[in-house]
């Protein structure tokens, strides 16, 4: 429950129906029946947070256990953020009303590097001290997991600990050692040096980073018995991986307002661009029966009509079509539509056609990523355009008339020819339409290119790769638009804003970032920077006058060539995949030479250590 | 087939459920219930459901109606609050289910309860803003701007003031009945808004509306 003093406020701010709970499916628990209070916050907005799957996940999975209540913090948008400010009210969890302070944990999901102010702001916000040098008792362990723990230097001087990999295991094994800890009356520090020998866990306080005089780090050492290496967690059997049977069913809209079901982890395909595709292997599925069941739960449970089947690439699911056959014997008769986000090019078949929601007869949504065979070999995207061309052609037989395209420009090895090839592809995709004799009469075609700026990552084979410049970026922007031959051939909204580009370059500095990063963003934060994914509050002269003022290069980050034998932030924290994979796939980069993916022909990325999931499916 | 008229309460959480967050969250918690409703037969189905007189963000309410259509014309009306209730938020309560005894249409008021309070005890003294709202109250006219699809318009709120009447405990409470419907809506929140600036001092207040009547003064059923 809301704290009752905030309704005198509640009205004055946009959807005031974020900041009070009370939805169906919010677990209520007494507080004195339980050991550790667990404040899951996600930085943005209760719209973003409450559509991602990973707070679900772990909401009803700590809830579960009698002597854990978890609650949810969302950050609050500006308006409410000042009313807030103007009267005291510190940031409060939506189940209680209860402030962070009443809180053991305090929990972040990092999903992008620009929510990393957030998490700042919402620490301040709760009263909690954003430092954890600040921080001394026994309480108030701010802990964070998600896709950008796997470089979290940027932000090690204010979280305590930070989860590698899958939670689901990891989380509770920590949650329990608090517990513990604190039956014993042990210190803080003692449970955080007891925490670090947890497998999947990283306390950078036990890390000490020195750095040579080019600003390049000379080594990282561990303190007080902690691991030399942290390994991430994997959760091989995903049958008896814990999957919530309901969720907390929002009272506002949010961005994703469907049931969503997890159908595997990873991905086969290994793109040379994509972080999520090498953190999250191997790829593990789970079966068709366990999903069915599941999803019918779910279904049942929350009263959605509509199941979004998840996963990086949902037509690799190697039984795809059985699937959603059994699904669609009940879904149908219910009224229950599925939708498969994320197809790839090649994986859009009739037959999966017949079993999906077709939303409207009008937009298709597809990826190439690359507007030339040349460069898709050299990021691995494995998209042909001859199938492209296919995809399109059975799709306008269909009565579709727009097509959507996902390009990025500055990938590695790319030249203007490249980016030019992007409004060429267009031209063909066109040109196809045209070709087709029943070709939907009386709409005119459609085929609109998106093209955002590549940000190289942590754990891929472009880690070593300099970002372009923003000039550069620009340019490479215009040039799509001055190759465009036909009226009916468009940029998204997106490609013509400047904005992509200055956010695109403050990713690349904090996706890529070591250490003396902290300062910066305790800077930014004092100056009362938050919501950088968001346009209404992203400025890249702010960001740019902090680094100037901490004496901190921002292209030293995001526009440096690395070396293959330099000592990367990331390199003491292990997510399987070896430097050596990354270092022979950015070579095939080089060489325009593309790799076959998992199921048809390892190769040695790492991997197979774990002992299961796709290295080890029959074939 | 038949039409089926559900009776509920809106509070708490629930009342910063906007009106089209509110149909939502019925649609939801009407196929969670598995209830055997009329869908519509578009392109994308959904359980038809109607709502007779929209809420206004924030305000609470103890008579509002959702009116569908069961399949079924033996189903049992009265097993349906409990089965809806199971599948709502606790701020959203049904209290009855009956055949629908007067159209949408037929709605000409709404009584509301306003508790009216200063942002904080220094502003001004409960009794103070008490005796200012009777002084205001008493005015032989109370124009404000509304708003219209047309543009602004002066109305004289003091004619549209069917009744009303006002005491005070912790907070200035006032009872009042306005024109509410598809012809004329006047929403209580105009008049606490000209009280606000007769006042020249920020007000809170808490709305709850209480009745809806139609023409002839009966409750809406």
């Amino acid at each position: 429950m809301y704290p009752k003093e905030i309704e005198k406020y509640l009205l004055k701010v946009q959807k005031p129906g974020r900041y009070v709970g009370g939805e169906l499916g919010e677990v209520i628990k007494d507080k004195h029946d339980v050991d550790v209070r667990f404040a899951f916050c996600f930085p943005d907005t209760y719209e973003i947070g409450m559509s991602h799957l990973g707070i679900k996940i772990l909401y009803s999975l700590f809830n579960e256990k009698p002597y854990i209540w978890c609650e949810r913090v969302f950050a609050p948008w500006i308006d409410m953020e000042a009313e807030m400010r103007a009267h005291d009210i510190p940031l409060y969890a939506l189940e209680s009303g209860d402030p962070l302070t009443e809180f053991d944990f305090i929990g972040f999901t990092l999903q992008y590097e620009l929510s990393f102010t957030n998490i700042l702001n919402m620490l301040s916000l709760g009263g909690i001290p954003v430092l954890s040098k600040d921080r001394h008792d026994l309480n108030h362990i701010v802990v964070a997991g998600g896709p950008c723990a796997c470089n979290p230097e940027p932000i090690t001087d204010f979280i305590d600990i930070f989860f590698l990999g899958d939670g689901e295991d990891v989380d509770l094994e920590v949650i329990e050692l608090y517990r513990a800890c604190k039956r014993e009356g042990k210190s803080r520090e003692e449970f955080l040096r007891m925490a670090a020998q947890i497998s999947g866990v990283y306390v950078p306080s036990l890390y000490d980073v020195s750095y040579r005089d080019d600003g390049t780090i000379a080594a990282v050492t561990p303190r007080d018995g902690a691991p030399a290496k942290i390994e991430k967690r994997v959760i091989l059997d995903m049958d008896s991986c814990y999957y919530p049977e309901n969720f907390v069913l929002p009272n506002i809209e949010i961005v994703h307002d469907r049931a969503v079901m997890e159908i595997f982890r990873g991905c086969i395909r290994g793109c040379r661009f994509c972080q999520a595709g090498f953190l999250y292997r191997p790829v593990r599925e789970k079966s068709i029966d366990r999903i069915n069941e599941e999803c019918h739960a779910l279904c049942r449970n929350t009263g959605y009509d509509e199941v979004s089947l998840s996963s990086l690439s949902s037509s690799d699911y190697t039984q795809v079509v059985p699937l959603l056959r059994k699904l669609n014997s009940w879904a149908k008769p219910e009224k229950v539509s599925l939708s498969l986000p994320s197809l790839r090019v090649d994986g859009f078949s009739d037959d999966i056609l017949n079993e999906v929601k077709t939303v409207r007869k009008s937009g298709l949504t597809f990826a190439p990523e690359a507007g030339s065979q040349r460069l898709r070999d050299a990021i691995n995207k494995n998209v042909y355009e001859d199938e492209l061309i296919n995809t399109c052609r059975v799709a306008f037989e269909g009565g579709y008339t727009s097509v959507k395209l996902y390009f990025m420009i500055g990938l590695p090895t790319e030249t203007l020819d490249d980016v030019a090839a992007i409004a060429g592809l267009a031209k063909k995709i066109l040109d196809t339409y045209y070709s087709i004799e029943n070709r939907p009469k009386g709409k005119s075609p459609r085929v609109t290119l998106s093209a955002s700026s590549f940000v190289p990552k942590p754990f891929t084979p472009f880690q070593w790769e300099p970002q372009d410049s923003m000039d550069i970026l620009r340019e490479k922007q215009k040039h799509i638009k001055d190759s465009i031959t036909s009226k009916k051939i468009s940029l998204s909204k997106v490609t013509y804003n400047y904005h992509d580009t200055d956010t695109s370059f403050l990713e690349a500095v904090f996706a890529r970032g070591d250490r003396k990063l902290n300062k910066a963003m305790l800077l930014a934060h004092e100056r009362g920077m938050r919501f950088d994914s968001w346009s209404d509050c992203f400025s890249l002269q702010n960001w740019l006058d902090v680094f100037e003022e901490c004496g901190i290069d921002p292209a030293f980050y995001a526009n440096r060539r690395r070396d293959f034998d330099e000592i990367l932030p990331w390199d003491h924290l292990d997510y399987g995949v070896t430097k050596e994979f990354l270092k022979r796939e950015c070579e095939r980069a080089y060489a325009s030479q593309p790799s076959p993916n998992c199921r048809e022909n390892c190769m040695n990325c790492g991997m197979k250590k774990y002992g299961g999931g796709v290295c080890y499916e029959k074939r | 087939m038949k039409n089926a008229r559900i009776f509920f309460t809106k509070d708490g959480a629930c009342k910063y459920i906007s009106h089209l967050d509110t149909n939502r969250v019925m649609l939801r918690a009407i196929g969670k219930s598995r209830l055997d409703i009329w869908h519509t037969e578009g392109f994308h189905q959904h359980a038809y459901i109607t709502f007779a007189l929209p809420l206004s963000l924030g305000f609470a309410s103890t008579c509002e109606s959702m009116d569908f259509r069961l399949l079924d014309d033996n189903a049992d009306m009265t097993a349906i609050p409990d089965r809806l209730n199971a599948c709502l938020p606790a701020g959203i309560r049904v209290l009855r289910c009956a055949d629908a005894k007067y159209k949408p249409a037929d709605i000409d008021s709404a009584s509301y309860e306003v508790r009216i309070e200063p942002m904080t005890d220094k502003d001004i003294s409960i009794e103070e803003l008490y005796n200012r709202l009777n002084t205001f109250l008493a005015q032989p006219e109370i124009p404000v701007e509304k708003k219209t699809k047309k543009g602004k318009k002066t109305v004289d709120l003091k004619a549209y003031l069917l009744d009303f009447s006002t005491d005070f405990d912790k907070t200035v409470n006032m009872k009042l009945r306005l024109p509410a419907g598809p012809v004329l809506n006047i929403n209580p929140s105009l008049l606490v808004g000209a009280f606000e600036t007769y006042c020249g001092t920020e007000l809170y207040s808490d709305m709850t509306r209480t009745g809806v009547f139609t023409k002839e003064g009966r409750h809406f059923e």
